[in-house]
């Protein structure tokens, strides 16, 4: 585990410390988490605006295809499949 | 008709049990990379394409190109089995299964012919190969993993009514 110092607003600092009361866990604990947290709120984001494809939501997410999906419909983020996507689809079996 | 399937698709369909009934009506292909990102934990969804790779109802290909693969995921921002998905469909001239935003947009560029899981699905009931009341169930387990906006889900529910798709 590496060490960094930062500097930190004092907002942020009590937030810190009122997770810490909160959950009974240390500053460095909240912080860790906090981070991780956002890392993940970040590449759901970027999924959510396409930006990310799901392969490669997993793979940031250190998860399996399955266990991005399972997390996607948890949180009930929707998939970037378009209306008129989902009409040309039909064409496949249409052609067959 | 054979079909090369991206992991988006060919999860959600292991996920509402629809699998394997998927590839008794078509010849599904994937590349070896989304294979190995398939199987890369041992889950359920994984158990059951495992199973159908043995059985063969799931051909694997390999893909030689690496050059392309991979400018194919620099120019559209895709891991590498949906680059490798896309680049095969292109190669065999073939249909490609996907329910991933980044993939389809490269595919409508690349001129290929998608399709998502919620067309299995839909053609399956329209060919009764699914009871009624089982469709429908399927129908809302696939919106809960799919995650389908909100007019992909009424016409669904419109088509699986009429039985047309």
């Amino acid at each position: 585990m590496g060490v960094i110092s930062l500097r930190l607003e004092n907002l942020e600092l009590r937030r810190i410390d009122d997770l810490s009361v909160q959950e009974h866990k240390g500053r460095s604990t909240v912080a860790r988490e906090l981070i991780q947290q956002g890392w993940q709120f970040r590449m759901l984001k970027q999924y959510r605006d396409g930006k990310l494809s799901l392969e490669g939501l997993a793979k940031t997410l250190e998860l399996s295809v399955g266990e991005s999906i399972d997390l996607l419909a948890e949180l009930g983020i929707e998939s970037p499949v378009e209306y008129e996507d989902y009409l040309k689809g039909f064409d496949v079996f249409a052609d067959k | 008709m054979k079909i090369i399937f991206d992991s988006s698709t060919l999860i959600l369909l292991a996920k509402v049990n629809l699998l394997r009934e998927a590839s008794e009506e078509v010849e599904i292909i994937v590349p070896e990379e989304v294979k190995r990102e398939v199987l890369v934990k041992k889950t359920e969804d994984a158990e059951l394409i495992s199973i159908l790779i043995q059985e063969r109802k799931i051909g694997v290909q390999k893909v030689d190109e690496a050059k392309a693969v991979r400018k194919l995921q620099a120019d559209f921002r895709l891991a590498k089995g949906e680059a490798e998905a896309l680049w095969l469909s292109r190669k065999y001239g073939c249909p490609v299964a996907i329910d991933d935003g980044p993939g389809i947009r490269a595919g409508k560029v690349l001129g290929l012919r998608f399709l998502t899981a919620m067309h299995f699905l839909l053609h399956m009931a329209s060919r009764n190969k699914l009871a009624p009341a089982l469709a429908r169930e399927k129908l809302t387990k696939l919106v809960q993993y799919g995650r389908y906006n909100k007019r992909i889900i009424e016409d669904a529910i419109s088509r699986l009514k009429e039985g047309r798709t």
